[in-house]
């Protein structure tokens, strides 16, 4: 049974359909993104999965049960990390958690040796005593985090955690999600840097103006392209040499070059490239340098909606 | 108890704030201090008296003076205005040239006071001659009586004119109650202010609303970045039903509003030895209004989108309506339509309670009514905030 199970998901604004049919699923241990540019019902949708915002149609399950803004049972299985920074700026770190805490049922002792255990997630343990408001922006998102990770929920959501942090603090917030899904927690992520989702996320779906356009792993996705993995090699001499060699190794679609250069196109560049390398040596080709190019979600989603993800 | 923790934190980040503690822990102190200075009459008072030389003249000039007031006698009455006008004096009091014959001669004599207009202690001091006046008009009366039913027995022998005379002054000496006699003085109406009151008394109610209010007012400011922040729907997605998320916020407001209240009453008897009378009706009036305030806090704090707004109306509203209802200016001295409007601000009504059991030693029955109209206000402000408040969460 999914963790979080959404479907025909509906929200709307007046004329404007926000959120319109969504449906999918998150397994335990997964990671799922939502990909999609301003304004696509990335939020929209969460706030209902949350239940924070009530919906005009459709159905939120987890773990099974019936879930809406009423619902205190399945709030208790959620960690919500919101796309603001809902924090009191006057108050500290520990004190923001310690409410935050007693919200979601902790008492006084397994507060503390939680708020200790999630401090220390974040980065944060050596200034939890200091108001939020002398924070940096990129220390505020990871309290914003660890508040998220309090009630150690089964499942976790993340609107946009990432946004405008320093690439300490973005890389601190990538590995503790990874560590957090490597322990079995179900993960909803939005973003739109496709960089994150393609390091982050098991599963992605593409939204744009409150629809789920595309869904699938990221491979899965990019085979919706017409567009394979690139491998270029710039090699010492002897290029002509090696051509027929390349073609013939498994995966390889297409081998070319001239005297500098050598151009592949592959199946799955990755994988393939120990290979290459080998049959190089072999035939006495030195390599001096290598270059990857594969299609990305960016391109995924270029070619679905026909416009850029970010503006 | 998630209500009373989300109470607590409302507290603890008002007190966060520095110049919080200042605005409401020092401020009303001096407020009350300087307030009861300035219509308390706590401070010296000066009054002139011309024509002042004959006995009677003297009697009533003497009277005049108390501790808090002193008085110069002046030869001319034009000197004893000009030190008026030039403000040298607070008041001064013109006695007429026939005073004392017009008196013995059981007739009604006029004395003038004279002030700058618009100078509260020459209100004061007015009120305290007037009542000194009242107070010597009345033994005159008496003795005034006594002479015309003859005097005194055995002093027939005596001329016609000495003998009434010595009878006004026996009949006088016996009113003025050397003799064991006791003139007792009827006034008409109720004076709102008794001689004797401390000034202090009837500064710090007053105050103590006006604080309460405008505190609890810009508490709101704190749920409104509550909400504009976000934490309020992080609050919601956390497994807390939106009515004690309510109740808590609600809680918040009416917490700051009671300590505002208790901590002017309490500090207030401790620093000034104010005397705040029957502690069940002076409970019930801070208790019903901090609720008033603590319900228009959440009511604002509800509304309003962001908190630059937020202290606007709370300074606009709390100022404003304290001083329509009678905290800066006193309400006592509002008349006619003024002061039916100012009835519509639940300051007039707590002004009203507490006049009743400060100054009046009213008890609880005593001040049911501004009692029921504060209800009435905190019950529905409370109503009307929490509806708010539950739309703005679940929006
Ligand atoms: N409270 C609201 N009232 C009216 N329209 C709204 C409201 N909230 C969101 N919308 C609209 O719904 C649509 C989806 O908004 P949403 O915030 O879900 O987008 P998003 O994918 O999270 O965008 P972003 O990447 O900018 O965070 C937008 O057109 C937005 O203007
Ligand atoms: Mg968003």
């Amino acid at each position: 049974m999914p963790v979080l199970e959404i479907t025909d998901l509906t929200k709307r604004y007046g004329d404007l359909l926000a959120v319109d049919h969504m449906s999918f699923a998150v397994e335990e241990g997964e990671t799922y993104g939502l990909l999609g540019p301003n304004g696509a019902g990335k939020t929209t949708t969460i706030s209902m999965v949350v239940g924070v915002l009530d919906r005009d149609g459709g159905e939120v399950l987890i773990d099974g049960l019936r879930h809406d803004v009423t619902s205190v049972k399945t709030k208790a299985l959620i960690g919500y990390v919101p796309q603001e920074l809902a924090l009191y700026p006057d108050l500290t770190a520990r004190e923001n958690l310690r409410f935050f805490g007693h919200l979601y049922g902790l008492t006084a002792r397994p507060a503390r040796m939680r708020i200790t255990e999630v401090l220390e997630l974040v980065e944060l343990h050596e200034r939890a005593d200091e108001a939020v408001t002398k924070y940096s922006g990129g220390m505020m998102r990871r309290l914003n985090i660890a508040i998220g990770l309090l009630n150690r929920p089964r499942l976790l959501v993340l609107d946009e955690p990432t946004a405008g942090v320093d690439p300490h603090s973005r890389n601190a917030i990538l590995e503790s999600v990874q560590r957090l899904a490597a322990e079995g927690v179900a993960t909803l992520y939005t973003t739109h840097y496709m960089e994150e989702a393609e390091r982050l996320c098991d599963r992605v779906g593409i939204v744009d103006a409150g629809h789920m356009l595309a869904e699938g792993t990221r491979r899965e996705l990019v085979g919706l392209l017409d567009e394979h993995d690139r491998v270029i090699l710039r090699v010492a001499d002897g290029a002509a040499r090696a051509v027929p060699t390349l073609r013939d190794l498994p995966g390889v679609l297409k081998a070319g070059g001239e005297d500098g250069d050598l151009e592949l196109i592959v199946n799955e560049a990755r994988s393939l490239l120990p290979a290459i390398i080998g049959a190089l040596g072999e035939a006495g080709v030195e390599v001096r340098s290598v270059e990857v190019r594969e299609p990305d979600l960016e391109s995924v989603f270029l070619h679905i909606t026909g416009k850029a993800l970010r503006d | 108890m998630k209500p009373l923790a989300i109470a607590l934190l409302n507290v603890r980040r008002l007190f966060r704030d520095r110049s919080n503690i200042f605005f409401v822990i020092i401020t009303p102190f001096v407020m009350i201090f300087l307030m009861g200075l300035l219509f308390g009459g706590g401070r010296q008072l000066h009054v002139g008296v011309a024509g002042g030389t004959t006995p009677l003249a003297d009697r009533l000039a003497t009277s005049l003076g108390s501790p808090s007031i002193q008085v110069a006698r002046f030869g001319s009455e034009e000197r004893l205005l000009a030190d008026v006008e030039r403000g040298r004096l607070h008041g001064g009091l013109v006695i007429p040239a026939g005073y004392e014959a017009t008196l013995r001669a059981g007739g009604r004599a006029e004395v003038r006071y004279v002030s700058r207009p618009g100078d509260p202690a020459a209100a004061d001091l007015g009120s305290r001659v007037r009542w000194a006046v009242s107070r010597e008009a009345a033994v005159l009366k008496a003795a005034q009586f006594g002479a015309a039913e003859g005097g005194t027995a055995g002093r027939a022998d005596a001329g016609a004119d000495a003998g009434a005379a010595s009878a006004f002054d026996e009949s006088l000496r016996l009113a003025s109650g050397n003799a064991g006699v006791d003139v007792k003085v009827v006034t008409v109406g109720r004076s709102e202010i008794p001689p004797g009151f401390g000034q202090f008394a009837f500064s710090a109610p007053p105050l103590l609303l006006l604080y309460t209010f405008l505190t609890a007012l810009t508490a709101s400011i704190g749920l409104v970045q509550t909400r504009r922040l976000g934490i309020s729907r992080r609050m919601y997605a956390s497994p807390t039903p939106a009515r004690t998320i309510v109740a808590g916020e609600a809680a918040g407001r009416l917490a700051i509003a009671l300590l505002q209240s208790l901590l002017i009453m309490l500090g207030s008897a401790v620093l000034f030895g104010v005397d705040w009378g029957d502690p069940l009706g002076a409970a019930a009036m801070v208790i019903l209004f901090a609720l008033v305030g603590g319900g228009a806090a959440t009511l604002l704090g509800a509304l309003v989108g962001n908190e630059g707004v937020a202290i606007s109306v709370s300074v606009i509203l709390g100022l404003g309506l304290g001083a329509l209802g009678g905290t800066m200016v006193p309400l006592d001295s509002f008349e006619g339509t003024l002061r039916t409007i100012a009835h519509l601000t639940p300051h007039a009504w707590g002004y009203d309670g507490f006049a009743e059991l400060v100054r009046h030693d009213a008890d609880l029955p005593g001040i049911s009514s501004q009692l029921g109209v504060l209800a009435g206000y905190a019950a529905v402000l409370f109503a009307l905030g929490s509806w708010c408040l539950r739309r703005a969460l679940v929006r």
